[in-house]
């Protein structure tokens, strides 16, 4: 397969172009590859500087009253998006959303408690705490029987 | 925000039908038992009116199980005081209000409500471990820890079955002939010595291996029961003195797994 890199000054966002004799399924799977691989990064701020970060650094969106912050392993960022715009905006294998006001990345889930009151708590990266509500509870099995089955056949 | 909005309505609609369906069939349970019972063919309408409240709140048993956390807790511990306070009021039409009769029936109907939480328990745990297995962590151990606790099983069946069983025939065969007979080993060491002791180390080994085991106490009760049709000697607080200090060990078991980490844990 050829590859060819062309560089357009003032560009935001890479597109990429398949050109092919016929379409075919794994030309269509490729494709879906490419798409995640080039999910656009999320714009976040830490005080007055704005920053463009890629979505597998966040463990977290979540709103707070305030607005919509988002967590790293390192630090908390405020995002200017709604939590509704966020969950369009990122890749819907990964990102899914747990309660009202939390998005979490799944692949940052190190463990699944449930407490005798039956809330269920998951733990991102060992440390940081995500309640999860039992209204989601099938979204969240959707996601993780669809997306991420398909996505882990493939790899 | 919409999706929220939708899921009250959604919510709303649940309680009605539920409300709706529940008080109908109190309605009917009330026409039909009402009269039955009270040896009459007037049906009392304050009873009617109390089987209808009771099939409402019957009929709302299982929403508060759609929230968790304190919301759940609340909702619950309303639910099972409203349904409790009807009980009361409709078992005094029947029975009059004999205290310790009221008393036994609210017993049992707790009783009720705490297997109920327990089955719906285990429904989320095992949602729980289902989770678990598709991020690909593990599973986590068994609800209740019933299959950790089966390896301690053929001990508790001994302790509480074969070991009294085996000292009530030794009593026999030491006095027989004997006028006087003392059952010192079934009555006495068994159950003030053997049964708390056997039951506190297997709890302390099971708590260091697996944590808090619920089942295991239980079990330890349960197999004692038996033995009140057995053994003439046996009484109903022999169980408790071995599942009591089963639970205690299991506990002193766990504290100790906590504070001494095994080599490799870390």
């Amino acid at each position: 397969m050829e590859v060819e890199i062309k560089v357009e000054p003032g560009r935001q966002e890479p597109k990429i172009v398949i050109l092919a004799g016929e379409e075919s399924g794994e030309l269509r799977r490729l494709a879906e590859e490419l798409s995640r691989l080039a999910l656009s990064p999320v714009p976040v701020s830490r005080g007055e500087d704005k920053l463009l970060l890629p979505q597998g650094e966040f463990l977290r969106f979540y709103t707070d009253g305030k607005g919509v912050s988002a967590q790293t392993a390192q630090e908390v960022f405020t995002v200017r998006l709604r939590l509704y715009e966020l969950e369009e905006r990122l890749d819907q294998t990964r990102f899914v959303r747990i309660s009202n006001s939390e998005i979490i990345n799944l692949d940052r889930v190190t463990a699944v408690d449930l407490s005798l009151a039956g809330s269920i708590c998951m733990t991102l990266d060992g440390a940081v705490k995500a309640y999860v509500s039992r209204r989601y509870m099938k979204k969240i099995k959707e996601v993780l029987n669809g997306g991420r089955r398909s996505r882990g056949e493939r790899g | 925000m919409e999706e929220g909005g939708a899921a009250v309505r959604e919510d709303r609609w649940a309680w009605l039908v539920r409300m709706l369906a529940g008080g109908g069939a109190g309605l009917l349970a009330a026409l039909i038992f009402v009269p039955y019972f009270m040896d009459t063919r007037l049906v009392n309408p304050v009873m009617c009116l109390l089987c209808v409240a009771l099939g409402v709140a019957a009929g709302l048993a299982t929403l508060p199980f759609a929230d968790d956390g304190k919301s759940l807790l609340l909702r619950s511990g309303a639910h099972f005081a409203v349904t409790s306070a009807l009980f009361v009021l409709l078992m005094a039409q029947f029975y009059g209000w004999w205290w310790e009769g009221l008393l036994l029936l609210e017993g049992m109907l707790a009783l009720l409500y705490a297997l109920i939480w327990l089955g719906r328990w285990i429904g989320w745990y095992m949602e729980v471990m289902q989770l678990r297995t598709l991020l690909g962590l593990d599973a986590g151990p068994s609800p209740l820890k019933w299959r950790e606790t089966l390896p301690y099983a053929p001990f508790v069946l001994l302790l509480c079955d074969g070991l009294p069983l085996l000292l009530r025939w030794a009593e026999h065969e030491i006095q027989r002939g004997s006028i006087l007979e003392l059952p010192v080993l079934s009555a006495l060491i068994l159950p003030f010595v053997l049964l708390p002791a056997g039951g506190f180390f297997a709890g302390v080994s099971l708590g260091k291996r697996q944590g808090v085991c619920p089942l295991y106490p239980l079990a330890c009760f349960v197999c004692y029961l038996p033995m009140l049709s057995l053994l003439s000697t046996a009484e109903l607080f022999h169980g408790f003195l071995a599942a009591v200090p089963a639970l205690a060990g299991n506990v002193l078991g766990w504290m100790y797994r906590r504070a001494v980490p095994k080599r490799g844990d870390a």
